[in-house]
């Protein structure tokens, strides 16, 4: 009863702003907090009903596989957590942020960016997969775009363009789909796919794969990443690479594990995931320039090490992936955020910019410390576990070729490390010249990311906390059977 | 000859999509490329309703002379055609004005001359 | 270079789809779920277009994500073309008496077919998407035969918000009444006749109201904004 008003609640903030609006500008900024928070109570209350039943609810109240359902399941609900745990972070970071323009088509934007982002990763219909994942890249378009300056037009020209090639995919593969199995739900056709033929199987599912991948960062597909991450205002920046392309990754997640039953491709997504690891890092590696394109290529990788770990294809690996996207989803977002004000304050995207920045900014570049720390993996903050899980879930495989694997990607995050640790030096240790007007962020930026490294700090020391409904998502994604049984209801 | 004849939809929706991403990977003027979009997503909609044909069947609408259930064409994807279709209209608005802003910034609209961002 | 790189692409894509469709013969029958929509139709929703039911009740959340990908693209392009009012372009050149008439006599006839259109969604051909289109379609014209027509943008964000806010409205009503969001918890009527059909008639009144008064503003921003 109460499931379906996680997608009622911001989609009707989202369409009621401007009504809110009409009685105090003021007033409707701050509408999307509202409904963000009242999501996170809400997911957050479903947390023990979930854990032991996946809620399957019918939209429309016909029986599945005859209408559109939602699968509150494990997996489902610790995203929509987390999306409306960052959402309302960045909304109220944005409020003061966020100075000129039309400020209130920005919050109603961003609401629906999360609007979306919350439909997709709660829905068991792959056309309402596309539907809501369309919502998520127009709001993205429009964001990116949302300064009207040279860089972010040129940016969001095209991301547009490339995103667009993605949906028509996307859709030339459900159009296959449907016709082919006459059905929609995923779990009907994961329940039928097992009589088709493999060829056919294939060039759907890399129609499908393709169309996400765009979004989830695969490489080649992510050309348009570097620019949109670099030129969106930082919070927008916050917003994509901590939700968007996560979300992305989600829709492939899914696609792979539960509609259809792939084992041999896995190997393929693990390599293609390690590649896209290595080019990432080492793009980031050589940014000097632009202190947000180097963290717009850290995204890359980070979402390779996620898909070289959904490619493990056990509950191990599972398990290992959804934890660093959580980690990434939480880091990244601090360090787009933080990074904001920096860049606000000092005038200036380049490295050497933000010399000795650490005695005048000290919060926030101890924060932003926290999360660099947490990324690259290093005791004891979230992300060292997160990496811990991956390496082991590979090593746990006992083939060779995966040994090999975990060398490049402990590589990749030697090179991690390099680039990082540049920018603290430069922060702490370096001295500043003509900083003196720099000040403190505001509270506004403070708190939100002060929230942030809370968790990733309380993740990391306390792992048990979130390892449970990790293991019991990822066992929601592995176990197609499961997955058909609850929402059909036959097994 | 015979099967290029009998599944004419089908050939029809693949030359949409393949031309539609020619002009996209192809061309250097913004305006084409958005038309070049609109082509894609024109093919994409055909293929899916040609999907949902059923040879002597009507539109799916019950009249007062009542025909027999048999007799339809498959209702959905109509119903996702719709869909896509304003999904492609959003789309392009959306396109056309990021292209007017663009042009107002940079004064032209040659993909190849639009490269302020460095790598 | 590029050309032929993109041809070998596409040479791969097409074969692709070759396979692909040679699967699924043009004109088979492979209805799944949508037989049970045909059957039970008529009884379950009242409406007698089957499409509407599927768009409407069946599958109504796809068409709330629609409708947010509508007002979404709306709203980025308000942001984009922000500040929109550049004022009026005098060396326009005024159009003929003919069709300034014309348009003053047609912009009420055409309101009205559009609203025919998706009042009537449920019995005929048409529906809430459709009869916004013909009536943003009207303001198209004004545009074109007027010099100086222009919209009031503040009236049509309101009515597009208002009905937006209405069909999520509906939907919660339907999940406190009937138990599941967007059910159609209003009587099913008689079918063919206009009365019917239950929730689907009003959300099909919203979805018009937003649709036209979306295009018409997505229309009146891309005409008000000069560049240059």
């Amino acid at each position: 009863m109460v499931a379906p008003l996680l997608i009622a609640i911001p989609f009707l903030a989202a369409f009621a702003v401007p009504l809110f609006s009409l009685i105090s500008k003021r007033i409707s900024y701050y509408i999307p907090a509202l409904a963000l928070f009242a999501n996170l109570v809400i997911s957050l209350v479903l947390i023990p009903r979930v854990m032991s039943e996946t809620i399957v609810v019918s939209i429309g109240g016909f029986p599945p596989p005859f209408c559109i359902n939602l699968v509150v399941g494990p997996v489902g609900l610790l995203l929509a957590i987390i999306i409306s745990l960052i959402g309302l972070l960045v909304s109220i970071y944005g409020v003061n942020y966020i100075k000129e323009g039309p400020k209130d088509k920005y919050h109603m934007l961003l609401l629906a960016l999360l609007a979306g982002a919350t439909g997709m990763v709660l829905t068991g219909d792959i056309f309402n997969l596309f539907v809501f994942f369309e919502i998520l890249s127009l709001a993205s378009y429009a964001l990116t775009a949302y300064n009207r300056d040279r860089a972010g037009t040129e940016a969001a020209i095209k991301y547009l363009i490339q995103g667009s090639i993605g949906s028509a995919f996307i859709l030339i593969g459900i159009a296959f789909l449907y016709g082919m199995f006459g059905t929609l739900s995923m779990a009907d056709i994961a329940s039928k796919v097992g009589g088709a033929d493999p060829g056919f199987l294939f060039v759907s599912l890399a129609l499908l794969i393709t169309g996400f991948g765009i979004e989830a960062a695969i490489f080649p597909l992510n050309a348009w990443l570097p620019d949109a991450h670099s030129s969106a205002p930082s919070s927008v920046s916050a917003i994509l690479s901590g939700i968007a392309i996560e979300t992305g990754a989600y829709a492939v997640a899914r696609i792979l594990y539960t509609v259809f039953d792939s084992d041999g491709i896995m190997l393929l997504i693990a390599v293609v995931g390690l590649i896209t690891l290595l080019i990432g890092e080492m793009s980031a590696f050589r940014q000097r320039e632009d202190i947000k394109r180097l963290l717009a290529y850290s995204s890359i990788g980070q979402m390779g090490l996620i898909l070289f770990a959904f490619g493990i294809a056990t509950r191990a690996g599972v398990f290992a992936a959804l934890f660093q996207l959580l980690n990434h989803m939480l880091a990244k977002s601090l360090l787009f955020l933080a990074v904001g004000y920096m860049i606000y304050r000092v005038g200036s995207k380049k490295l050497s910019a933000f010399s000795g920045l650490g005695k005048r900014m000290p919060v926030s570049s101890f924060v932003a410390t926290i999360a660099v720390f947490s990324l690259v993996g290093l005791p004891p903050f979230a992300g060292f576990m997160s990496k811990f899980s991956v390496v082991r879930a590979a090593l746990a495989l006992k083939d060779p070729m995966f040994l090999w694997f975990v060398v490049l990607m402990l590589i990749a995050t030697v090179i991690e490390a390099g680039y990082f640790f540049r920018i603290i030096q430069n922060l702490f240790f370096k001295s500043g010249n003509s900083l003196e007007e720099v000040k403190e962020a505001p509270l506004s930026c403070l708190v939100p990311i002060s929230v942030l490294a809370a968790l990733i700090l309380i993740i990391g020391v306390y792992p048990q906390l979130v390892s449970g409904i990790l293991d019991a998502a990822a066992q929601g994604l592995v176990e197609r059977t499961a997955y058909i049984q609850y929402v059909l209801g036959v097994p | 000859m015979e099967a290029l004849y009998s599944n004419m939809y089908y050939v029809g929706a693949g030359a949409l999509i393949l031309v539609g991403l020619y002009i996209i990977l192809v061309k250097s003027n913004l305006i084409k490329v958005i038309i070049g979009i609109h082509l894609l997503d024109t093919g994409v909609n055909v293929l899916l309703v040609a999907v949902g044909y059923i040879k002597g069947g009507t539109a799916p609408i019950f009249t007062r002379t009542s025909l027999a259930p048999t007799q339809f064409v498959d209702p959905i994807p109509q119903a996702l055609v719709l869909t896509a279709i304003v999904i492609g209209v959003g789309v392009l608005a959306l396109a056309l004005s990021i292209v007017v802003k663009l042009y107002e910034n940079y004064g032209t609209l040659d993909v190849r001359k639009i490269k302020g961002l460095k790598w | 270079m590029r050309k032929f790189v993109s041809v070998i692409l596409l040479g791969f894509i097409a074969a692709g789809f070759f396979f692909a469709l040679s699967d699924i013969p043009f004109g088979d029958d492979r209805m799944g779920v949508a037989k049970y929509y045909i059957e039970n139709g008529i009884a379950q929703t009242g409406a007698v277009n089957i499409v509407t039911s599927v768009v409407v009740n069946y599958r109504a959340l796809d068409t709330l994500g629609e409708v947010t990908v509508l007002f979404v693209a709306s709203l980025g392009l308000g942001a984009l073309l922000y500040p929109g009012n550049r004022g009026v372009d005098e060396e326009k050149q005024r159009a003929s008496l003919i069709v300034r008439t014309g348009a003053r006599i047609l912009f009420p006839l055409i309101l009205l077919f559009g609203a025919y259109i998706f009042v009537h969604g449920h019995l005929t051909p048409g529906g809430g998407f459709q009869g916004g289109a013909v009536i943003a379609s009207a303001f198209l014209l004004q545009y074109l035969a007027h010099r100086h027509y222009q919209l009031d943008r503040r009236q049509f964000s309101l009515v597009e918000s208002g009905s937006g806010a209405a069909f999520v409205l509906v939907g919660l009503l339907g999940l406190a009444v009937g138990g599941y969001f967007l059910n159609n918890f209003i009587g099913k009527g008689v079918p063919y006749s206009l009365f019917s059909a239950g929730v689907i008639p009003i959300l099909y009144v919203a979805i018009g109201l937003k649709v036209g008064a979306e295009l018409a503003g997505i229309v009146a921003g891309l005409m008000e904004s000069r560049s240059g």
